[in-house]
């Protein structure tokens, strides 16, 4: 304590370096030295699956020239980006149904989508695989009530990694959703009404822009954990138009190229993390667009 | 004013399960009234409030505004505007945009809305720079204009107020009540104002409807509601006061008899004026308010006395009350006004007494 009885804050102070020092270790430690590392492993290069110690500009200078590390990239990305928009459009009934009208059900609902939320990915990919085969259930089903599909699947195509990415990923938006929406008063939906608005206005005036948090939150886990699927466009996509995620496993795993790896990390990292920024950006300066 | 009543309410049942929320509810308010709804929490007031509002629809009964019904009616299309408990202002609209959101929603030109919210902003006497702040920006005080204002900005025939001062604290109450009593006179519009603030009831209303387990038991002036309550229950709710058991012998079309144990006359009659309603011959309460009732150094100085000792003193600042214990157990709280001079002491016995023009007969149990 100085004598104006403020507690000091300067880096100089020895006893607040040292409280902060295992956070400082951990961040460093855990987070920016791997990070360093994956940067420094994309300036080296390999011979024969082995590792060699230089300081060379091959790999990036090949990921600049190849047009297919952008396709995939570029791929990944608008299926992720509709990953989020089809997430949020189901999400959103469905959080609205569970916070006003189905209160009865609220809470058997919720444990639904939370077992289903829990069982293992895997599980549930190879799941929906085995559902979608031409001979599976789906099929069987379509032929059931006089659809016949003549064997044709959706399954090894886009639209079945897209199933499975939502599958997988909706659950965060319907939390999300809901837990905005469920903390909305009452009262000023009661308000709106009683001010002439009808239902659908309702919503639009008070109710959307009230769980706006909500989906925005829900948009931005799903838009980076999608923008991380491997699992899903390898089972069921069959692994014919390839993702990001999974394009840096098979260089790592399969062409045990590792500064190609490392590089292909690091760009879809630093993109995910722009195009998140900017939605954040965006988003804040039009929240804070009433405020003053 | 049975030739310009805005607002019938005719015989309301509502039951929420084996609830039964309203038993019966009537009650006809003029236009211009200002009226207040009283009860404890759970007497169905609020309940009452939404069948005006158009939020609940009754199980049977007919809500009318201006002769025309409004059953099945929204809550919008009724010429009524509630204010709500918790204000329910929208977080995320700038105050002007709060006021202004009624006539946004009946799609009123910009221009128009921009002018009618200055004109709120003044009636409300806010500042003009609070438009662009967010409510939540504002002071508790503050808010209440503006809940207030949004409500009035689209002229509703009946303003609704579901105990809109129950959060604020007493200085900012007593300020925001004369600014509500200011208000009803200056824009001519029918309030109904529910409360479980007696004070605030009494001040503001003129006329009070209390109500109990979803009944109305009484409604009435505020004096009347004071000075003539119904039974027991409203007398008791309404103010403290003294309720002395009498057995009445014998009621005329004039006068009742009665036979008072413990007070000095044992035996008086009363007036049919000052009798409640239905009451017949059997037991009975005599009601005296404590403000009416006199320290008597002397025996002779009332109409009824009772020799007591007193036990408590309290004082309130610009009054005094005592509590006084007599014969037969009769407990009795008398309020004089303060002085700097103390009357009596605890443990002084002396004489109490009241004008029998004053008391009041009860029934001794609030009838069913």
């Amino acid at each position: 304590m100085n004598e104006d009885g403020a507690i000091p804050r300067t880096w100089r102070d020895p006893a607040l370096l040292l409280k902060a020092l295992p956070t400082i270790l951990l961040q460093v430690g855990g987070f920016m030295a791997p990070l360093v590392l994956t940067l420094l492993l994309t300036f080296q290069t390999t011979k024969s699956f082995q590792l060699q110690w230089t300081w060379d500009l091959a790999t990036w200078a090949n990921i600049f020239s190849r047009p297919h590390y952008w396709t995939t990239l570029g791929h990944t990305l608008v299926m992720a980006g509709l990953c989020v928009a089809l997430c949020l459009a189901i999400a959103m009934p469905v959080s609205y149904a569970l916070a006003t009208r189905l209160q009865a059900w609220q809470n058997h609902v919720k444990v639904l989508i939370t077992f289903a939320f829990l069982t293992d990915t895997t599980l549930k990919t190879f799941g929906w695989a085995m559902f979608l085969d031409s001979n599976g259930v789906a099929n069987y089903l379509l032929g059931g009530i006089g659809i016949d599909t003549g064997g044709a699947s959706i399954l090894f195509t886009d639209w079945a990694t897209m199933l499975g990415m939502v599958y997988n990923l909706l659950a965060f938006a319907i939390f999300t959703i809901y837990l905005s929406l469920e903390s909305i008063d009452r009262s000023l939906i009661l308000a709106a009404y009683d001010a002439g608005a009808g239902k659908f206005r309702t919503f639009w005036e008070v109710t959307l822009p009230l769980c706006r948090p909500g989906i925005s939150a829900g948009a931005v886990l799903i838009f980076l954990l999608a923008v991380g699927v491997f699992l899903e466009p390898k089972v069921l996509g069959g692994g014919k138009s390839p993702m990001s995620a999974e394009l840096i496993r098979q260089t790592f795993e399969t062409r045990v190229n590792w500064p190609q790896g490392a590089a292909l990390t690091l760009i879809l990292m630093l993109v995910s993390v722009l195009i998140v920024l900017a939605f954040t950006r965006i988003y804040s300066t039009r929240a804070m667009r009433g405020a003053l | 004013m049975a030739e310009n009543r805005l607002l019938e309410l005719t015989d309301i049942r509502k039951s929420y399960g084996a609830y039964q929320a309203l038993k019966g509810v009537s009650l006809s308010v003029g236009s211009g009234e200002f009226i207040a709804l009283v009860g404890p929490s759970g007497c169905g007031k609020t309940t009452l409030l939404k069948h005006i509002a158009g939020f609940e629809d009754p199980d049977s009964g007919s809500v009318a505004i201006d002769g025309k019904s409004m059953l099945g009616v929204p809550p919008a299309q009724r010429p009524t505007r509630i204010v709500f408990q918790k204000l329910a202002l929208f977080p995320h609209m700038t105050v002007a945009e709060n006021i202004g959101f009624p006539l946004k929603i009946a799609k009123a030109d910009p221009a128009e809305i921009a002018r009618k919210v200055d004109q709120m902003i003044a009636l409300m006497q806010l500042k003009p720079e609070y438009l662009r702040r967010l409510p939540r920006q504002l002071s508790g005080g503050e808010q209440q204009r503006v809940a207030l204002a949004r409500s009035m900005i689209s002229e509703p025939k009946l303003l609704l107020l579901d105990e809109p001062l129950s959060a604020l604290d007493v200085k900012l109450k007593k300020a925001l009540q004369a600014e509500l009593k200011r208000l009803h006179r200056t824009l001519g519009v029918t309030f109904v104002h529910v409360t479980h603030d007696l004070e605030e009831a009494m001040m503001l209303a003129d006329r009070i409807c209390v109500m109990r387990a979803g009944r109305i038991l009484q409604v009435g002036e505020p004096n009347d509601i004071y000075y003539r309550p119904a039974d027991p229950f409203v007398a008791g709710f309404i103010g403290e006061t003294n309720l002395i058991p009498v057995e009445i012998l014998e009621i005329t079309a004039t006068a009742a008899r009665i036979r008072a144990p413990g007070l000095e006359p044992a035996e008086l009659s009363i007036p049919a004026s000052q009798l409640a309603p239905g009451l017949k011959a059997g037991p009975a309460l005599m009601m005296i308010r404590p403000e009416l009732v006199e320290m008597l150094r002397d025996q002779f100085g009332a109409d009824i006395s009772i020799a007591v000792e007193i036990q408590e003193i309290f004082s309130k600042g610009g009054t005094v009350q005592y509590r006084a214990r007599g014969a037969q157990g009769i407990e009795l709280v008398v309020e004089l006004p303060g002085s700097p001079e103390k009357p009596a002491e605890i443990g002084d016995q002396l004489r109490l007494g009241w004008p029998a023009r004053q008391v009041f007969l009860l029934p001794a149990q609030v009838p069913e």
